[in-house]
């Protein structure tokens, strides 16, 4: 199994499975951006990378669109960092898509006879 | 930690961010190469590696700033930074504003004296501009104002005489291009008011024909207004002026219906009409004159001043044309009375309006604008003071960086926040002299409906004042402030950039000077027409004579005989109340305007020419006892008396200037003029007519000249029959009193006509005292003269202090010169002389144009003047004393001051 192309990925992007997976990062906690690709890479397990010049504007088109939420934290001795939470349209948007991508998957696997159970 | 911000910034240069959010980007982006570096160095990159993969992260495999370039954030290219440019702008004025306000803070009695001269100047303005505004500007307050006209006869020697109440009616009924036609007898009287609640009180009372609210396009509040069927029936009726139903019965309607008692009679009240109605005279209700019973006799007599409504559609032109044909008409009808009678349509508006008051309002419009001119000229000086003094602080901001415009725009706003300061005040100011004027403006000058007030375009006109006078005042420092080179003025000692403010100064101050100059010579141009009004010789004591207008216009008294009888009585009841020394009769009050109006007159025995056939003369109509009543002395043969009855040969009086026109023949020695007049002959005719009756009246004496107007120009010339032999029913009772109010005597004589006048079928009006005839006769002319007088008195002021600032300041900023010169061994007397000298310069400049200007000014006021020319020396003469003893004043301390530098405390560097 070959990392997914990250010219292809670019594309599922834009299709929105890309938001699909930061969405899914952000379910249990925010987190800031350099955290996220890291998410990402440790959860595919380094087969998909996100990098910053792709990351960014994506969270901002998020941020946006309402389903993110970006603010800036300050810790003692540290330099204020800017941390993304879903917001409550985030959340159900996530719900919606992850349905809507179970459902894709399992037609994909249906119609290519991957043994997937 | 390696440094990123450069390549981050060229990859967002493109991108149309908002620069907080451009800032926000480049530290959250930074953070993460920080970390992705840290990451690459701890997988064995060196540091050049680490960052080359780093940064090629930024651009792959897809560049930043197109994916960020669809954002919104990223997407402000036209609102963002022109919003911003705004923002900034508007936080910029903010700020300029809260500086200016410091600045002006700092200097409290710079920002006093500055806001005090533009308050006067604007407030002036506006209260003038309220009269103006009201007078000359608006549309009368009539519903229809544009379709109401004025209406008079025209006859050969009146171009707006009175109408007669038998040729309205005929107009009336003739006329297809009037909708309604009325018309009001002039004046308005006091009747006694009798209540339900029997309360006795005087009102005011003007009587009107049916048709005449119609005519002014007014309809009636509650009730009705007058109709033909009360005309016809001759029902007593009153109608009532709004105002007073409200004050007097609360704006009642239950009041329409009911009677009320006036001077002993009942009057039914059948309507309330608006008040704008006053428009035909300020009264409290208004009674109707019935046309339709009045005898043939009525033809001759002119007693009303008419209004017409024009029908849909009609012209004024057509509607002139139509009264003149039918005028013709009547002509033909009736040629004993109206032959040579036509009309004289004018718009209610030029009528009510008149020229006098067009002259005086656009003449007050001017002198205030003037004021106010002075008054910017001031500040102007003012800030170019400061200007000059803060000229180092303005070139160190330029130096520093501050845009040239950016220095402007802080110096206007400076000029807009005074001159704002200095509208707020003024609009105080104006309403001040608003609140003031019904007591200084003369009766009668001002048209009943004309109330100027403080509203919304007298605002208007001061909020725009403020606009042009700050800008005025402001921009020739802002200029001047801006025109050096910073490192100029900057490097200059003492002087900075005040050589050319200075020479713009002495301008703005020689300008002050010959404004001054001018408003003074009018001023005392006016004044001096003052004096010759008051001061001329009338002719006759006017001092102790109660005059009241008798007319009574009725059937009551149908011949000839009747009225002398009732005349008679009236004469004798009067004369013997307490008090009243003379009693007589005339129809012409002495600088009270003519109610019968002119004759022609040809002296028998002379050759008459052409000229002569068109030769008239003051008609009056006197009782014997007028000369000694008024004092009024006969210089040669005598007074009338019972030789001069009814039946007896007709007789006359002329007077000198009668003498003058037809008996220059008789000598240059006045004493054989008189005589060639006494005994002679005069053929009098009241219409132009060839077949017109003339009346051979042998002269019996010759009365000294009486003026008929305060400031008329020529000796008018005058012929007095006796009551007797021509009685008339509108004339003027004379009571005279040998000490005391002759205002006094007004009720006893009202009530000893009505005792012989018992039906009360006769009118009182114009009751006035001849002083109080003399008062309002000269009023406009005393009012002009004073108003302008004290605008010049305050022109003066100003200019006098822009005068003494101008040179207060050139002292200040010569004082090291001065103090030069004193080290050097000059004596204080020496640069007493330099500022002399520049105050010389000034004053002469500001003089000799300030007269040129008074030349031109005089000559538009030629108008108004009387017994004096416009180009007068003594009052040039006065105007300059007073200038240059005002200057005196105003150049004595600084040049004092400038004499009194201290040498050392000055070389020694300020």
């Amino acid at each position: 199994m070959t990392d997914i192309d990250t010219r292809t990925l670019d594309r599922e992007m834009k299709k929105g499975s890309a938001e699909l997976v930061i969405l899914a990062c952000l379910e249990a906690r925010a987190l800031h951006g350099y955290e996220i690709s890291k998410r990402i890479e440790q959860r595919s397990a380094g087969r998909m990378k996100f990098h910053i010049a792709s990351l960014y504007p994506l969270l901002y088109r998020l941020e946006e669109r309402g389903w993110l939420k970006g603010r800036w934290v300050e810790k003692a001795g540290q330099r204020r960092r800017r941390y993304y939470e879903l917001t409550a349209q985030g959340h159900r948007v996530l719900a919606r898509q992850r349905e809507t991508w179970k459902t894709f998957v399992e037609a994909m696997s249906m119609i290519t006879g991957a043994d997937h159970g | 930690m390696a440094e990123w911000t450069n390549e981050l910034r060229e990859r967002l240069a493109r991108l149309s961010l908002a620069p907080e959010r451009a800032a926000e980007i480049e530290e959250e982006l930074s953070q993460h190469l920080d970390e992705r570096h840290a990451e690459l160095l701890a997988e064995g990159h060196d540091a050049a590696e680490a960052r080359r993969i780093a940064l090629a992260e930024l651009d792959a495999p897809l560049a930043l700033a197109p994916q960020l370039a669809p954002l919104r954030q990223a997407r402000q290219p036209e609102p963002a930074p022109s919003g911003a440019a705004v923002r900034r702008g508007w936080a910029g004025l903010a700020h300029d504003l809260r500086h200016a306000a410091r600045v002006l803070r700092a200097q409290p009695l710079f920002t006093l004296v500055a806001v005090l001269t533009l308050a006067l100047g604007i407030g002036a303005n506006a209260a003038i501009f309220a009269v103006v505004d009201a007078s000359l500007l608006r549309p009368l307050p009539l519903p229809e104002p544009d379709r109401v006209l004025a209406i008079a006869e025209r006859t050969a020697s009146e171009t707006h005489a009175n109408v007669s109440p038998l040729n309205l009616r005929d107009w009336r009924q003739r006329s297809r291009t009037f909708a309604h036609l009325g018309a009001t007898q002039d004046g308005v009287g006091g009747m006694v008011m009798t209540g339900a609640d029997g309360e006795a009180e005087m009102v005011s009372r003007q009587w009107v024909t049916a048709g005449i609210f119609e005519a002014l396009g007014l309809r009636a509040i509650v009730g009705r207004t007058f109709s033909e069927d009360d005309d016809r029936a001759g029902r007593n009726a009153v109608v009532l002026n709004e105002s007073f139903w409200r004050a007097r019965y609360g704006a009642d309607p239950a009041i329409v219906g009911t009677e009320v008692r006036l001077d002993g009679e009942m009057f039914t009240i059948v309507g309330v009409v608006p008040s704008s109605a006053e428009i035909i005279g300020r009264s409290n209700l208004w009674g109707l004159a019935p046309l339709q019973s009045m005898g043939e006799r009525m033809r001759g007599v002119y007693f009303l001043r008419a209004y017409g409504l024009l029908a849909p559609g009609a012209s004024i032109d057509a509607a002139t044309a139509e009264l003149a044909a039918i005028a013709d008409t009547l002509a033909a009808e009736h040629p004993a009375t109206n032959a040579g009678r036509g009309v004289a349509i004018d718009p209610l508006q030029t009528r009510v309006v008149g020229e006098d008051l067009r002259r005086t309002a656009l003449l007050f419009l001017a002198v205030v604008g003037f004021v106010l001119l002075i008054c910017c000229a001031n500040v102007a000086s003012l800030m170019l003071a400061r200007a000059g003094a803060r000229s180092r602080e303005l070139a160190l901001r330029a130096a520093l960086g501050a845009s040239r415009a950016r220095i402007v725009r802080q110096l206007l706003v400076e000029s807009a926040l005074l001159a704002a300061a200095g509208g707020a005040a003024g609009l105080l100011v104006g309403a001040g002299i608003l609140a003031l004027a019904p007591w200084l403006v003369p009766d009668g000058l001002l048209p009943p409906t004309v109330a100027p007030t403080l509203d919304v375009r007298v605002v208007g006109f001061c909020a725009l004042a403020t606009v042009l006078v700050g800008l005025a005042f402001g921009l020739l420092p802002a200029w001047q402030a801006t025109a050096g080179s910073p490192a100029r003025i900057i490097a200059s000692e003492t002087r900075g950039s005040t050589a050319g403010g200075g020479r713009l100064r002495e301008w703005v101050v020689i300008g002050e000077v010959a404004t001054a100059v001018a408003l003074l010579v009018g001023a005392g141009l006016l004044l001096r027409t003052l004096l010759a009004v008051e001061g001329v010789d009338r002719g006759y004591r006017a001092s102790g004579v109660l005059t009241l207008l008798v007319d009574p216009i009725s059937d009551r008294y149908p011949t000839p005989a009747d009225l002398l009888r009732f005349y008679d009585a009236v004469e004798g009841e009067v004369s013997a109340l307490p008090g009243v020394e003379r009693v007589a009769w005339a129809t012409t009050r002495p600088l009270g305007g003519s109610s019968f109006g002119s004759a022609f007159v040809s002296v028998d025995g002379l050759p008459v020419t052409e000229g002569d056939r068109r030769r008239t003369a003051d008609y009056q109509i006197v009782s014997n006892g007028y000369f000694s009543a008024v004092d009024l002395p006969l210089v040669a043969g005598r007074a009338f008396d019972a030789r001069d009855g009814s039946d007896s040969a007709p007789v006359a009086i002329v007077n000198e200037a009668f003498v003058q026109h037809h008996f220059a023949d008789a000598g240059a020695d006045p004493q054989a003029r008189l005589a060639a007049a006494l005994g002679r002959r005069v053929a009098v005719r009241l219409s132009a007519r060839p077949d017109a009756e003339v009346v051979q009246r042998l002269i019996v004496g010759v009365a000294r000249q009486v003026k008929a107007r305060p400031d008329e120009r020529e000796d008018f010339v005058q012929v007095y029959v006796p009551l007797a032999q021509n009685p008339v029913d509108d004339i003027f009772l004379f009571v005279r009193t040998p000490s005391g109010d002759a205002g006094a005597l007004a009720d006893g004589v009202r009530r000893a006509i009505g005792r012989i006048d018992t039906e009360r079928l006769v009118g009182i009006r114009d009751v006035l005292t001849l002083d109080g005839v003399v008062a309002e006769a000269t009023a406009r002319h005393r009012f002009r003269a004073v108003l302008v007088a004290a605008f010049a008195g305050v022109a003066l002021l100003l200019a006098m202090v822009g005068v003494f600032g101008a040179l207060a300041c050139s002292v200040q900023q010569r004082a090291r010169d001065s103090g030069v010169r004193l080290a050097l061994g000059a004596a204080p007397r020496d640069v007493f002389r330099v500022v002399l000298r520049d105050a010389g310069r000034m004053l002469a400049l500001g003089i000799a144009l300030g007269v040129a200007g008074a030349a031109v000014f005089g000559q538009w006021l030629s108008g108004v003047l009387y017994g004096v020319q416009p180009l007068d020396p003594p009052t040039l003469l006065g105007a300059l004393s007073l200038l240059l003893a005002a200057a005196g004043a105003a150049l004595a301390l600084p040049a004092w001051r400038a004499s009194r530098v201290d040498p050392v405390v000055v070389l020694r560097g300020e």
